[in-house]
């Protein structure tokens, strides 16, 4: 069992709520991408993230001897691939995006507030359930070297084609150019930090 | 914006384990057994499934009582849940899923209520989305790339940043001809393995 592979932690968190909120929850979901989610992107330590409200009713159910599930409270499951110790990733998100996480979990019985960061911590850790397999195809990268891969390829690109006849003169200057271009985005990719 | 974000897609499913009501078979216990043995790295069955960003397979025994006034109640199921992200529309996966690793597909869900196989990929697509839940915010990152622009991407990288530190300080004679000389490498050298430690 691991919730870690290479850079990326798989986290999982259940939260129950009463079943009147959820429709209030769904429409800020529905809202939250018209506004850009903004600050998780410049975050930039999150591969991919999702939140799944389960309604009380709508546990699967497949027949047979498969009895119907009773619970009276609506859940909210949250998957999170992120980059970092899962402790970085909680104190940013009480730092930066403590409004944002108040939105979304502000429904869910006994949430703390993300700030103070202590008690939010302690709930996080409460409601949160281990992976018992977890697959990464780029274990070495990190949000940012993903996206610095491809500002990378878009310069390569753009400059491949144009130095294509260049003089030896003409090649130079823009090969500088390339290299400044990209210059913050070059870099060796590896493992993850021990005791991360 | 459901399971979609940009050309990323987000499945996230419930598969209900069977209670056999004995202890000593316990299917969920047998399930995370075998998801502990379960081949990882580009060995993973889901590196075989092009398109495959990150996947997850969790045993989930029940929900969480948080103390009063929340409720304390129980399922009466455990669930397998799998979320995949992935490259392109969820019908087309499935079927591609099912057609390249029934088998390693079948030893994981034949834990599970009501699953039908691999071996026929309609009927395991309509299990798999009995079992679907509406992911209801998506995020995704880098949501307009393939995993293979992504995997080229990161290959590319590393071999400019090698290329930079090779040829520093050279004269525009050196470099120009080695630059022609690494393109064309480049454009030959295939993405790199889903999975493969070093990306």
């Amino acid at each position: 069992m691991t919730n870690i592979n290479g850079k990326a932690y798989a986290m999982n968190a259940i939260t129950p709520m009463r079943a009147w909120k959820s429709p209030i929850l769904r429409l800020i979901f529905w809202l939250a991408p018209l506004f850009g989610l903004t600050d998780l992107k410049n975050l930039s330590f999150i591969h991919f993230a999702r939140w799944v409200i389960v309604p009380h009713d709508k546990f699967p159910w497949l027949g047979g001897k498969q009895p119907r599930e009773s619970v009276q409270s609506d859940y909210m499951l949250f998957f999170s691939n992120f980059n970092g110790t899962w402790n970085q990733y909680i104190d940013a998100f009480s730092a930066v995006l403590s409004k944002g996480l108040n939105y979304f979990w502000c429904w869910s019985d006994k949430f703390p507030g993300s700030v103070p960061v202590t008690g939010f911590k302690k709930y996080i850790a409460r409601v949160q359930f281990d992976t018992d397999f977890y697959y990464n195809p780029y274990p070495y990268a990190a949000t940012n070297d993903v996206k610095a891969a491809h500002r990378v390829q878009a310069a390569l690109d753009d400059f491949a084609a144009k130095s294509a006849n260049m003089t030896e003169q003409q090649f130079a200057e823009a090969y500088l150019h390339f290299l400044i271009r990209v210059q913050n985005d070059l870099g060796a990719l590896g493992p993850a930090p021990e005791g991360t | 914006m459901g399971n979609q974000s940009g050309q990323s897609y987000g499945l996230t499913i419930l598969s209900p384990i069977i209670n056999n009501g004995s202890r000593a078979a316990a299917q969920d216990l047998a399930l995370r057994h075998h998801l502990s043995k379960l081949a990882n790295g580009e060995h993973s069955p889901f590196a075989k499934v092009p398109g495959t960003h990150f996947v997850r397979l969790v045993v989930m025994g029940d929900v969480v009582f948080v103390g009063y006034p929340a409720r304390d109640e129980h399922l009466k199921s455990q669930y397998l849940i799998c979320t995949a992200d992935f490259d392109g529309e969820l019908d087309p996966y499935l079927q591609t899923l099912a057609r390249t690793i029934p088998a390693e597909l079948d030893a994981i869900w034949k834990h599970c209520v009501g699953y039908p196989g691999a071996t026929d990929p309609a009927k395991f697509a309509e299990y798999i989305k009995k079992c679907q839940v509406e992911t209801t915010l998506y995020f995704s990152d880098v949501n307009d790339r393939t995993l293979e622009q992504t995997l080229k991407a990161l290959l590319v990288k590393t071999a400019v940043t090698a290329f930079a530190e090779r040829y520093q300080g050279q004269p525009a004679s050196v470099v120009q001809p080695a630059f022609k000389k690494f393109l064309t490498e480049l454009s030959q050298t295939p993405a790199p393995r889903p999975g493969a430690a070093g990306i």
